[in-house]
């Protein structure tokens, strides 16, 4: 025996479940009668959606100026918040492309629910750059459509790129998310006994038998969409660090802008799932497919990318002494010590010390302490956003323009309002839509990797299935 | 160049056309609009807004309404109806059915004018657009303007069209015609024996005075008061101490190599002779190279003036001490040069300053050229000793006259508005007639005018605006504009001219000669005649040409008035004895009342403009403030603004038993334990503008209450800090450069040494990155660039802007001659405090040196740079800025979507967003928006909410300009001078050039060749058009 013993990744899926008592664990959600606390919630949320409607029409009706923006500071909450949500968007698609491409099979347990957190986000992102403009009847000219004014977009302005990078992004998340929902809609469809449920799932599980051709298909088509959608995780969150990289505001005008939003997007992702996992798990009893496991694996991108960040963020400072540019250097100090101070150590808390906290195991496996971090976390990436977005507008390069930005109700009210928008869909997504990729997770319990036979004399055994007790846990 | 053309035949026509205007707007108001409450009441959209709970958009949670605040009235429920009747007004355009002589559509006619500011007349010209003037400019020609002009005229063309002016005479409050007043004028003075007093402001006017030896002589019980609440009758007095004669002090500083203010603020514009002295002290500081000699200003005073902040050096005192100071000077001179024999031997506590020392050595030096002046509120004994300083320096001839001026009282009217106050309260006056004075609002407040008018039987008064003295009279009537009427006088150095009107008075009001003359002779006569008979008078042959000559150049040359040979009077020795031996100097709290930079006496208080003009030191909007030094502040426990909001403490100020309260300021370089109060704010009932409301916490605080008679200018007070604070709307909150380079500055003897020493590299030691890397490329205009540099052909002219740091004195007057000219908007003091401010053209203070207490101020006006690799325009993702040919940074309204992201990128942050629909704000609301339309430059686009705007380097003059250059030249250059921008022409030190660049011999590509010429952030590369000449300063190496 060699001195390294083989130490088996802990099963996926805990508890003693086969192919059925998953589908009915999954299933069962969509196809028992609504409970009533889920129609509170959505009252909440819609509460919450109304109030952005409000908020926007108000904002259509009488002016960009019922926030709080003024001269230096052009963009405020509106662009922190497209950034924030944006971000969040990109855990969904790492956790479904890259860790797919990757063969981490843990990532079945989550990938579903990421992706949809991911589609929701970027309508929630969506909505800002729509809205932030002066004359918002006229936002499409930033599409390039053919016009009699045979007028093009400018294709050198970082806004123009962000609009084919969200967009794109956008579209490539839904295909992906809905191509992996085909094998899981066909489930429902053949357990629904109310004609609604046969008809609509029907519709959209568009004629899925299980057959083996349609299985290859299926295959090809995610591991495309699943090449397809890698770069864009990089891509978008490039691009939209492009908005403020390629202007020449001291603060914004920062080659470290890519990775370091790339890494800065992944940590907040990861930090809202985490939200949403352990409050949905808790609540449809999912904890064993959404196991400890799983939280502690992503606590851990949450430790790599918060120290990623955590990096740059001293990179920033170290690049702004070494350039020598005088307006570098000061806007870096101001940041740490001038008027918004506060926002900066606020950020410098949350996002790169509090995550700190997981280099214990044992923390990184407590549900209650990683759903505070989790929430921290994105606190702490919205005010890096509002660090980067407003202080390098407030104190740019000549000091007489220099002012404060402070927002207003209506500021406040659109970002609240677009968590509205967010749980509402996210309501719907849990009520109608199964939120474990099912087909997937199927495949990664022992069951569906059968050893009928003995390793030494190749003679058929029954199959034994072996599953560890399932840990206890303290929530 | 702008030509100006005879008026004479086009009035009359003009009036045909204007008829047809005038009938058309009646019919559209009688479907449109209301114009009364009564009216309103029975209008269907005022009865359908009643029945609503709120007015459309006025619920209180809304942003929008704090925002209607601005200009206060729209909170009126009763004009936001007005507004929604009239958001479509149907307007009905007709044909000239006989084409006026000279008027083409489009083509703007411009006609020479003049403007009265207490009496003194600055020549302008005035620009026409179809029949109503839009702007106004300088007059080259008039001695008092040269082509510059102030803030104050500048802004006259907004009270032309100023909604709130008084409409029709009023009798006891009611509305009446002006032949009911001329048929009461001509029944109640028909008894020429009455006891009648009359109160006039300054007036120079030749018809107007001898109408006022008319009612001498004609009402035989009149007395005739002139009241000015910050006229120069000290002046006067003190002359007549020092020469025996009551005559004007008129400097000439282009001969004065040496300039010595006494706090006397005399390059603002509250200065009556502002243009002209601006003008002079700046030429003889352009130096266009290393051989180049500039004059040396020294200003010794307690707050920080523009002046003070133009001078070389700066002294603080408090306002009482320099008296004694000058005494001191005084009897420094002594010692050194003779004439001055009444201080032999005197001194005070300033005797052994160095500052006397210094200032003894450098005018005895410079006797013959040099200039001392003194603040005209100072008593009569101190302006006495400055003149006879300045006689004795041989000063008086050369850079100093004394006019003998044929209108000035033979008295001293502080102590003749007592008398007659006096003999009002006693009941010794029938009749009261106020010309153009607001002496409720603006009399020393111990004299309680208001009260003793009380028992005054008919008060009788013109004005503006019914104000506080209007609204106390028996028949008010409304005055005509300057604009709108016929009038003549003179410019404050004694320059003859006429003001011709440029439109029908909008309100059928009647000029101050009409005024009297209805008075006198009890019928009305056209201000045209009047004004002419008078000039018919001056000429014995040929008036018809010298009439059209006048006309035409805005100025009569035949006559002036005279210096006087002037010699030191006999009691001049013993009234400075007297005043010596009683000198005294407040001891604690000093407060000095001063005449605000930006609203004056308060007589400008409803113009928007200038309410929203930062004022030129502290930058501060829409209110007036208690300045103090940061010491002083500390000892009051004031605390310092916070960054962003600038909420302050309020401070109670108590004086001669009446107290106020009123926001403190930290102005840094003002003296200690003084305080400076401006006038001219906390006004009510005068209209939507100038109104205060929610008493001291908006709209600044009324000052005058603590202006007695013995306290005109200062006093000792007790100050307390209340507690309480107060948000004000500053639009400069960092006053510090942080030692970056955008402001360069060298002593002359420096830049003798050292003539490169504005550029990047002397500046920072190294060239400017990417310079050398360029040059290998062979690319001279600039570092290496990323992107494809765009091409500037030469057939298209290429125009740049240099702007002299060393003329610019910070007076604000672009900023005006530019809103003016490009219809910007006012936003109202809640914008300005969020930060929104509009101005295109910006004037940056920041204040330099080690010394906190008394650093140096330096202004610096910035526009748009017109980069050539402009960094907005990179940006824009629907290409809505985009460059000209001939390189101009352009904005295309219709195309902004309003992303704001040029405005992120712009480094000069000189881009300014419409957050919300400002115009209409500004132009539809009250019940005749008409009129404020007419203010508009109909050759510049009003800007719609949502789009981004900035300075276009006035393209409409330049576009203009360039079609007349092709359609005679064939070529698109226009000569050199002939386009202007509004706020180059408006400058009055001439500190802005603008031109073709591909001209080598063009005046701004001159400047541009000067070593002094730096450009703003060199190293980003943006390659701006727009660049500046460092300043220079020439300090006295003995107060180094």
């Amino acid at each position: 025996m060699s001195k390294y013993q083989y130490v088996p990744e802990p099963a996926l899926v805990k508890g003693d479940h086969d192919f059925s008592s998953l589908t009915r664990l999954v299933t069962d959600i969509n196809l028992r009668e609504t409970p009533k606390a889920w129609y509170l919630a959505m009252m909440g949320a819609n509460a919450l959606l109304m109030l952005m409607v409000v908020a926007i029409g108000y904002l259509i009706w009488e002016g960009t100026g019922i926030w709080g923006l003024n001269n230096p500071v052009g963009w405020g909450w509106a662009i922190i918040n497209f950034v924030w949500w944006v971000g969040i968007g990109h855990a969904g698609t790492l956790i479904s492309a890259i860790l797919f491409l990757f063969r981490q099979d843990w990532r079945t347990a989550i990938n579903r629910f990421a992706e949809a957190m991911t589609i929701f986000a970027v309508m929630c992102a969506g909505v800002f750059p729509a809205i932030h403009v002066g004359r918002i009847w006229v936002v499409y000219w930033m599409f390039p459509i053919p016009n009699q004014m045979a007028m093009w977009p400018n294709f050198n302005s970082p806004l123009l790129w962000d609009v084919f990078a969200v967009s794109t992004y956008f579209t490539v998340s839904l295909l992906f998310w809905y191509v992996g929902l085909v094998p899981d809609l066909a489930t429902i469809r053949d357990r629904a006994t109310d004609k609604i449920r046969k008809v609509a799932y029907g519709i959209f599980s568009l004629g899925w038998t299980g057959s083996n051709r349609h299985w290859w298909n299926y295959e090809k088509a995610y591991m495309i969409l699943a090449g397809l959608a890698t770069p864009l995780v990089l891509s978008v969150h490039t691009i939209v660090s492009f908005d403020f990289a390629v202007s020449m505001i001291p603060g914004w005008h920062t080659t470290i802008f890519p990775p370091y939003f790339v890494a800065g997007a992944i940590f907040s992702g990861f930090a809202m799932v985490l939200t949403l996992m352990i409050v949905a798990r808790k609540i449809y009893g999912m904890k064993d497919i959404m196991t400890d496991d799983h939280m502690e694996k992503m606590n851990i991108v949450i430790l790599v990318t918060g120290s990623m960040v955590g990096f740059a963020y001293i990179m920033e400072f170290f690049i702004a002494w070494y350039s020598g540019v005088e307006y570098e250097k000061a806007i870096f100090m101001l940041r740490a010590t001038g008027p918004y101070a506060w926002a900066y150590w606020a950020m410098m808390t949350c996002n790169v010390f509090s995550p700190q906290f997981f280099w214990s195991k044992k923390l990184r496996r407590s549900v209650g302490f990683t759903f505070f971090i989790s929430i921290v976390v994105n606190i702490g990436m919205w005010f890096e956003r509002f660090v980067i977005t407003v202080t390098s507008l407030a104190n740019d390069y000549l000091p007489s323009s220099w002012d404060y930005y402070s927002p207003t109700i209506w500021d406040v009210m659109t970002y609240v309002g677009t968590f509205g928008l967010f749980f509402t869909m996210f309501l719907l997504f849990l009520r109608f839509l199964p939120m474990i990729a099912l087909a997937e997770v199927k495949a990664v319990i022992p069951l569906a990797d059968p050893h009928n036979y003995d390793e030494e004399t190749n003679e058929y055994v029954a199959p034994k299935v072996e599953v560890p007790e399932p840990q206890s846990e303290k929530v | 160049m702008l030509q100006p053309t005879a008026r004479v035949a086009i009035i009359n026509n003009v009036k045909d056309s204007e008829i047809t205007d005038q009938q058309m707007s009646e019919e559209v108001k009688q479907t449109t609009y209301w114009k009364s409450l009564k009216e309103l009441a029975n209008n269907k959209e005022y009865q359908k807004f009643a029945e609503r709970e709120f007015p459309e958009n006025a619920t209180e949670l809304i942003d929008g309404v704090s925002r209607r605040g601005f200009l206060r009235v729209m909170g009126a429920s009763v004009a936001l109806a007005g507004l929604a009747a009239c958001r479509r007004p149907v307007q009905k355009i007709l044909p000239y059915s006989k084409q006026p002589e000279d008027v083409v559509p489009g083509v703007p006619l411009y006609y020479a004018t003049a403007m009265p500011v207490q009496g003194n007349l600055v020549g302008l010209i005035a620009e026409n657009h179809e029949g109503r003037p839009t702007k106004l400019e300088g007059n080259d020609l008039h001695p008092a303007s040269k082509g510059g002009t102030s803030i104050f005229n500048q802004a006259a063309i907004l009270g032309l069209y100023d909604p709130d002016r008084s409409r029709s005479p009023l009798n006891n409050g009611k509305k009446a015609t002006k032949e009911d007043f001329a048929e009461f004028a001509a029944s109640h003075f028909a008894n020429t024996g009455q006891r009648v007093a009359f109160i006039s402001e300054a007036n120079s006017s030749p018809t107007y005075n001898s109408l006022k030896e008319q009612v001498r002589s004609r009402f035989s019980n009149s007395t005739w008061v002139t009241y000015e609440p910050f006229g120069e009758d000290n002046i006067i007095e003190g002359n007549r101490i020092a020469f025996g004669n009551r005559l004007r002090t008129h400097y000439n500083y282009t001969n004065a190599d040496v300039i010595v203010s006494l706090n006397d603020d005399f390059m603002a514009s509250t200065h009556p002779n502002s243009v002209e002295y601006a003008k002079q002290v700046s030429a003889r500081r352009k130096v266009t190279d290393t051989n180049g000699e500039m004059n040396r200003i020294y200003a010794v005073e307690d707050a920080f003036t523009l002046t003070g902040s133009y001078a070389d050096h700066r002294l603080r005192l408090k306002a009482s001490e320099i008296e004694a100071f000058t005494y001191a000077l005084a009897a420094a001179l002594s010692t050194r040069i003779n004439g001055l024999s009444a201080f032999n031997g005197y001194s005070n506590q300033f005797f052994d300053h160095k500052w006397i020392t210094v200032l003894a050595d450098e005018l005895t030096s410079n006797a013959g050229s040099s200039a001392l002046s003194v603040g005209s509120q100072y008593k009569p004994e101190v302006q006495a000793a400055v003149a006879a300083i300045n006689q004795a320096l041989g000063n008086a001839g050369s850079t100093v006259n004394y006019l003998e001026v044929p209108h000035f009282d033979d008295q001293n009217n502080h102590q003749a508005l007592s008398d007659v106050v006096a003999e009002m309260k006693a009941g010794n006056i029938d009749t009261v007639v106020m010309v153009g004075v607001n002496p409720v609002h603006t009399a020393p407040a111990d004299l309680d005018f208001e009260n003793a008018l009380t028992n005054v039987e008919t008060v009788v008064n013109l004005s503006d605006y019914v104000d506080e003295t209007a609204k106390k009279t028996t028949w008010h009537v409304n005055r005509a504009h300057f604009l709108e009427a016929w009038g003549d006088g003179y410019s404050y150095g004694g320059a003859r001219s006429v003001i011709q009107p440029q439109i029908q008075p909008l309100h059928n009001g009647l000029s101050e000669v009409e005024f009297l003359n209805t008075i006198v002779n009890g019928e009305l006569t056209s201000g045209y005649d009047l004004v002419q008979n008078t000039f018919k008078g001056y000429y014995s042959s040929g008036f018809d040409t010298r009439w059209t000559n006048i006309l035409h150049d805005g100025i009569d040359t035949t006559d002036s008035y005279s210096a006087a040979n002037v010699r030191i009077a006999s009691g001049f020795a013993s009234a400075m004895n007297q005043a010596t031996s009683n000198v005294s100097t407040t001891s604690g709290m000093e407060v000095v009342i001063r005449p605000d930079a930006t609203l004056y006496d308060g007589r400008f208080a409803n113009l928007g403009w200038l309410q929203e003009l930062p004022d030129p030191m502290t930058k501060i909007t829409w209110d007036n403030v208690a300045l103090m030094s940061p010491a002083t502040a500390e000892k009051l426990g004031v605390s310092e603004q916070t960054a962003g909001k600038d909420i302050t403490d309020v401070v109670e100020i108590t004086l001669n038993g009446k107290s106020l309260k009123i926001a403190a300021w930290i102005q840094p370089g003002h003296a200690d334990d003084s305080i400076t109060l401006t006038t001219g704010y906390g006004r009510e009932g005068i209209g939507r503008v100038a109104n205060s409301y929610m008493d001291y916490t908006a709209g600044g605080v009324d000052v005058y209450p603590l202006r007695g008679t013995d306290t005109m200018f200062y006093a000792s007070a007790d100050v307390s800090n209340t507690g309480d604070t107060y948000e004000i709307a500053c639009v400069q909150d960092h006053h510090s450069l942080e030692g970056r380079d955008m402001y360069r500055q060298a002593s002359i003897s420096e830049y003798k040494e050292n003539p490169d020493f504005a550029s990047f590299e002397s500046v920072h030691t190294y060239p400017v990155p990417g310079m050398a890397e360029a040059k290998e490329n062979g690319d001279t205009d600039g570092p290496i660039s990323l992107f494809d540099e765009q091409t500037y052909p030469d057939y298209e002219p290429q125009w740049g802007m240099a702007i002299d740091l060393n003329s610019c004195f910070g007076c604000g007057v672009c900023v005006i001659a530019c809103q003016s000219e490009n219809n910007i908007p006012v936003i109202g003091k809640k914008e300005v405090k969020r930060g929104r401010e509009m101005h295109w053209i910006r004037n940056d203070r920041y204040y330099v040196g080690d010394d906190a207490d008394s650093p140096q101020a330096v202004h610096q006006p910035v526009p748009c740079m017109h980069c050539e690799l402009a960094p907005c325009e990179q940006v824009c993702p629907v290409a809505a800025t985009t460059h000209s040919e001939d390189g101009m940074n352009q904005m295309t309204y219709n195309r902004c979507i309003g992303t704001r992201y040029c405005a992120n990128n712009c480094p000069y942050k000189v881009r300014r967003f419409n957050f919300f629909n400002y115009p209409k704000e500004y132009l539809t609301t009250g019940d005749d928006p008409d009129i404020i339309q007419m203010a508009m430059n109909p050759e510049v686009t009003v800007r719609f909410r949502g789009v981004m705007e900035k300075c276009t380097y006035c393209v409409q003059r330049v576009n203009r300009a360039k079609i007349e250059a092709k359609k005679e030249t064939g070529s698109p250059k226009p000569a050199d001078g002939t386009v202007k921008t509004a706020c180059q022409q408006a400058c009055p030190a001439d500190a802005i050039y603008f031109g073709d660049l591909t001209d080598d011999n063009s005046e701004v590509a001159r400047m541009k060749r000067n070593e002094r010429n730096f450009q703003m952030l060199e190293e980003l590369n943006t390659r701006p058009r727009t660049s500046y000449m460092a300043k220079l300063t020439n300090p006295n190496p003995a107060l180094a």
